[in-house]
């Protein structure tokens, strides 16, 4: 598919949002003295209200379309990585619900999939695969995701033995190759040298350039203002604002610097 | 390289899953082969081991063992090796969530994957060490009693599915529960001391009378009929049929419950990884 197809078609359906939110909501324990009962295992634990479990996120609405790149702007502890969890789907609304349309990259605790013991290359098709890659694409992108990772020589070393950075290098070359529609990034960009970042950058831009819809965690106000076009305002658990990230960063820096 | 969003080639949701479960399987089994020297020797040595200390308890120091039990260390593998997958996956069910945790924070993917690969991978090892029985057999051909595989032994089809259902079950209400009670851990290995010898495999059922209370205790045990289908395969007698009505109908409900519960904590088992 041509770039100039590629984009008349994002066109088409760009009435239609890759991503819903619908009046979210996901609450935790505010500490660890209440203790489960067996009883409680028994019942549906998010009908009941607690004194000790506080909303994390509530009525938290919103749709993304197509090609939009959202940066999701808050203070520690307001929601942000909840709420790309959810949208990730490695947790379940108490509220509402989260509708996404399409594959999901998630670039999430990226190296999580990755396992000390086994050797980079089995790494690489285990977390693709997990991914949903098969085996042909895999193998079809293997040299250039260990390329963009620049660790040709670690091929056959297991995993532990690898630097940090190493790690979160070839994770990251793992992860944004997956060619899925929606990318989801959780602050990844602040590790590894500048010359690795440089390239996650680029490697960002091509993606977006490419019509990818990016949701964008991060608490860099450059980093947003470069990839984002717009904001999401996340304070106490509720959605203050959704704008232009630009009004999303000033509205951030009035309330809180 | 353009960065196009090309249309992937969608896979069904159960092509994925079966993926996914191959994938993390392999990543047991390698992990298992490749960190030991010995490897392949680890998931026998138990089973042997554990033969060489009841074969000399029973059978030198008691002199123990009637005819229906002999070969006494036939007898006893064609149990021991069914009840190593189902005590090795019990204890892995345990740590199925927590060992795992960093993965199913950041992928997402069908959350019984986590069970269905412990019992897969066991499995697999399992009929791995069938070939140590065999040799046994063999051997044993040498002896003044040799064993005779019997037709039975088709019906072990039907205990590995059992079994099978039995450990998916029991996995789906311990993984999610131990999230939340980590000290339930070591419970369970507690309760799984207990429930090797409260399951026919040093001993055979049919050494109780039909109508004994020993025997009403140990037909509750939903291995008692498992354990009786694959012994069977080499000893007359040993096949109890409402023993296996029983082991069904009880996995089932276990099954039943695991869905249930495994259903119903998953919210909160992803909150508290």
């Amino acid at each position: 598919m041509s770039q100039a197809g590629m984009l008349s078609s994002a066109a088409a359906t760009a009435s239609k949002p890759v991503i819903v939110a619908h009046d979210l909501g996901i609450q935790f324990k505010r500490n660890r003295r209440h203790r489960r009962s067996f009883k409680d295992l028994f019942s549906e634990s998010s009908r009941r209200a607690r004194p000790d479990e506080f909303w994390a996120l509530r009525n938290i609405s919103f749709s993304v379309q197509p090609g939009e790149a959202v940066g999701v702007v808050g203070r520690n502890g307001q929601g942000k990585s909840t709420l790309l969890k959810l949208v990730a789907d490695v947790m379940i609304p108490d509220e509402g619900r989260v509708a996404v349309t399409g594959g999901v990259a998630p670039l999430i605790e990226i190296t999580g999939g990755f396992v000390d013991d086994l050797s980079v290359r089995e790494n690489v098709f285990l977390t693709a695969g997990l991914h949903g890659m098969s085996v042909e694409e895999i193998e079809s992108r293997f040299d250039e995701i260990i390329s963009f990772a620049d660790i040709g020589d670690f091929l056959d070393t297991p995993y532990k033995h690898l630097s940090s950075g190493m790690r979160v290098r070839i994770a990251f070359a793992v992860i944004s190759r997956l060619e899925e529609p929606i990318l989801l990034v959780d602050e990844v960009l602040a590790v590894g040298d500048r010359q690795f970042k440089e390239k996650c950058y680029a490697r960002i831009d091509e993606l977006l350039a490419g019509g990818r819809t990016m949701f964008f965690v991060s608490h860099s106000e450059a980093d947003l203002l470069r990839f984002c076009k717009r904001g999401l305002y996340l304070d106490k658990g509720k959605l203050v604002l959704d704008g232009p990230i630009q009004e999303v960063v000033d509205r951030y820096n009035a309330d809180y610097k | 390289m353009t960065a196009v969003v090309a249309p992937r080639r969608e896979r069904s949701a159960s092509q994925r899953y079966r993926h996914s479960l191959w994938l993390l399987t392999k990543r047991d089994l390698q992990v298992r082969y490749t960190t030991s020297a010995l490897g392949y020797v680890w998931s026998i040595l138990d089973p042997l081991l554990m033969s060489a200390i009841y074969y000399f308890v029973f059978v030198i120091v008691f002199n123990r063992g009637s005819a229906s039990e002999d070969p006494y260390i036939v007898f006893l593998m064609t149990a021991l090796l069914p009840w190593t997958w189902f005590n090795g996956s019990i204890n892995d069910m345990a740590k199925a969530f927590i060992r795992d945790a960093k993965l199913i924070r950041s992928t997402s993917i069908p959350r019984s994957i986590w069970i269905m690969r412990i019992t897969l991978s066991k499995g697999i090892e399992f009929l791995l060490s069938l070939p140590v029985l065999v040799v046994f057999v063999v051997i044993t051909q040498f002896t003044t009693t040799p064993a005779h595989i019997r037709w039975d032994a088709f019906y072990s089809i039907l205990a590995v599915v059992l079994e099978a259902v039995l450990i998916i079950g029991l996995g789906l209400i311990i993984a999610p529960i131990v999230v939340f009670f980590r000290d339930l851990e070591r419970a369970i290995k507690l309760v799984l001391r207990l429930l090797f010898y409260a399951t026919p495999i040093v001993y055979g059922i049919s050494r109780f009378d039909k109508d004994s209370v020993v025997k009403h205790i140990l037909d509750f045990n939903p291995l008692t009929g498992v354990m009786s289908i694959y012994r069977s395969s080499f000893f007359a007698g040993n096949l109890d049929w409402p023993a296996v009505i029983i082991s069904a109908v009880e996995a089932i409900i276990i099954l039943g419950i695991g869905i249930l519960l495994f259903r119903r904590n998953m919210r909160a088992v992803l909150k508290e990884l």
